[in-house]
């Protein structure tokens, strides 16, 4: 089951010409990261809010582990959901440790003698000192570590779900992507399910798992970063995500694509083919066989060599790629 | 100086000794400002609340504190005769422009993102107004009350003039005896008594204004 399912949700505003969000219908599993990818005005933020109905829907249904949240208490909904925003808003009159607490405060049944240590393990889950940062109030960290207590505050409850609205978008590039990176290593600890709203293609295809495509209110594609790639529902998911870059190909292909089958049955190995992780990808192959000068890399998985990739084999995969592009793609949503 | 600086002055058995004009002083501002917190405190939250009562209940207030103490108290001995009431209902009508202004100031001026936060993370309209309008809103409402309050401890000198007391009776019945030296002597007692207050309730004001910057409110 589904843990997010948007079904035909809409937002239409008094005297608007056109809905914010006009039937959006797609689900997310639980455990991913779905990023929800669009330009300004997209409707992106909007769709978010209206998932812990800080903006309720005019149309349709928003289901969470099979419950239509538009019947459900606002506030019992929104106890159970972490929502983390850009402009982070801790308060500025409470100490890192209380801005942390007050998610669970007010939530209620927490001990004390449990909140205190729930405040350490989330300090030190977002990488900030418990006993330096306790005590220091907002205006005294840095926006990096102030989006840090942001993620430590929303996290507190332990909330099966995430909302984040672009809440990296207001940092420095070096910053950001660390903080990217940590929101990757919690994430594979807590395993939360996370609607994510970037307008970043970068951003989106290094953290989602699954990434939704939004275009004046309207959804125009879900899929993987692969799928988007390599099948762009149409130009506009094709130019957003730039379907036409080799690089971005190369980066985000798993290796795999470029298994070359039948080259797998004839190879001998000889023990002096270098080795490539499965997991691996295109970009990672190439330069590995730039660098060893070999002709081909026999693609492991554990012990198990599942075949060769050379340079030819990425090349078609490339090429195949990019014709597959006027191809009908095969997993569009309201196109 | 010499009337300050003599002990007799300072017997606790003649009621118009020093400490007891004092404290009669301080107890008339004390009763002043509690009165007029129960009434201003409901009235700010509701205009705070219901933004078109704002506009006549401050236009009222206003009013009230364009009319000299002065002529307010001789009105209303008319009224209330030489009693406690006479100088309590002016002192209670002229704070309540500032106190008023200031709630609804203090608790509307707050960053809507705070609230939007707060809302966020599940607050019902109760905890947001307790663990954040209120505390946002504290320091502000604070400094209302340091300024009413100092200008109440100077206009309370007017209770001498209906024979209830306090400092102003070192300066009015010793004006027209020509004991300039008494008078003097509560002159300095009532700058002393304001300068002392003000500091204190700006400690306060300060301390709710943890986190944030320490002057950032007027």
């Amino acid at each position: 089951m589904a843990k997010i399912a948007f079904v035909e949700a809409s937002k239409q505003y008094k005297g608007a010409s056109s809905p914010a969000v006009n039937a959006v219908t797609f689900d997310v599993p639980e455990g991913a990261i779905c990023m929800l990818l669009g330009t300004s005005g997209s409707g992106k933020t909007t769709l978010l809010r209206m998932a812990n109905r800080l903006i309720e829907p005019t149309g349709g249904a928003i289901f969470i582990d099979g419950t239509n949240i538009l019947e459900e208490n606002p506030i019992q909904l929104r106890r159970r959901i972490g929502y983390v925003i850009q402009q982070v808003g801790l308060f500025p009159h409470m100490t890192i440790a209380e801005n942390i607490r007050v998610t669970a405060e007010i939530a209620g049944g927490w001990e004390r003698n449990a909140l205190n240590q729930r405040v350490d393990e989330l300090l030190e889950l977002v990488g900030l000192s418990p006993t330096e940062y306790r005590k220091r109030y907002p205006r005294q960290l840095s926006g990096g570590q102030q989006q840090r207590v942001g993620l430590a505050r929303a996290l507190a409850t332990d909330p099966t779900i995430m909302l984040m609205d672009e809440p990296f978008g207001a940092l420095d590039a070096i910053t950001r992507a660390r903080m990217q990176d940590e929101l990757l290593r919690i994430q594979r600890g807590v395993r939360k399910t996370v609607l994510f709203v970037s307008h970043d293609v970068d951003e989106a295809f290094k953290l989602g798992d699954q990434i939704a495509v939004l275009n004046e209110g309207r959804l125009i594609q879900t899929g993987s970063p692969i799928e988007l790639l390599t099948r762009p529902a149409n130009d506009f998911v094709r130019q957003l995500v730039g379907a036409d870059n080799t690089l971005r190909q190369l980066q985000y292909q798993p290796v795999t694509a470029a298994l070359d089958h039948d080259a797998a049955l004839t190879m001998e190995d000889n023990g002096e083919t270098p080795t490539c992780d499965v997991h691996a990808s295109l970009l990672d192959a190439m330069l590995l066989l730039l660098q060893t000068r070999s002709p081909a890399l026999t693609i492991v998985d554990g012990t198990t060599a599942l075949g060769p990739v050379t340079l030819a084999s990425i090349n078609r995969e490339i090429t195949a790629a990019r014709n597959n592009q006027t191809e009908q793609p095969a997993s569009i949503t309201n196109a | 100086m010499q009337y300050l600086l003599s002990p007799y002055n300072y017997d606790l058995s003649d009621p118009e000794s020093i400490p007891n004009l004092f404290f009669q002083h301080l107890w008339l501002v004390g009763l002043t400002m509690l009165i007029s917190l129960i009434i201003a405190i409901p009235l700010g939250l509701l205009a705070a609340r219901y933004k078109g009562l704002y506009t006549p209940l401050i236009a009222v207030a206003d009013v009230l504190y364009t009319i000299p103490s002065i002529a307010m108290v001789a009105f209303l001995i008319a009224f209330t005769g030489l009693q406690l009431p006479t100088v309590l209902i002016p002192l209670i009508l002229y704070t309540q422009l500032v106190l008023i202004r200031n709630i609804v100031a203090g608790i509307n001026n707050i960053d809507p993102l705070l609230l939007e936060v707060g809302k966020g993370m599940g607050m019902n309209s109760f905890q947001l107004f307790l663990r954040v309008r209120l505390p946002l809103a504290l320091p502000t409402i604070v400094a209302g009350i340091r300024i009413a309050t100092v200008t109440t401890i100077g206009i309370a000198s007017l209770a001498s003039l209906v024979a209830q007391g306090g400092l102003g009776d070192l300066i009015f019945k010793n004006i027209a005896n020509g004991q300039l030296d008494a008078v003097v002597a509560g002159a300095i007692l009532l700058a002393a008594l304001a300068v002392i207050v003000d500091l204190l309730l700006l400690g306060l004001q300060v301390a709710l204004n943890r986190g944030r910057n320490a002057f950032a409110v007027s």
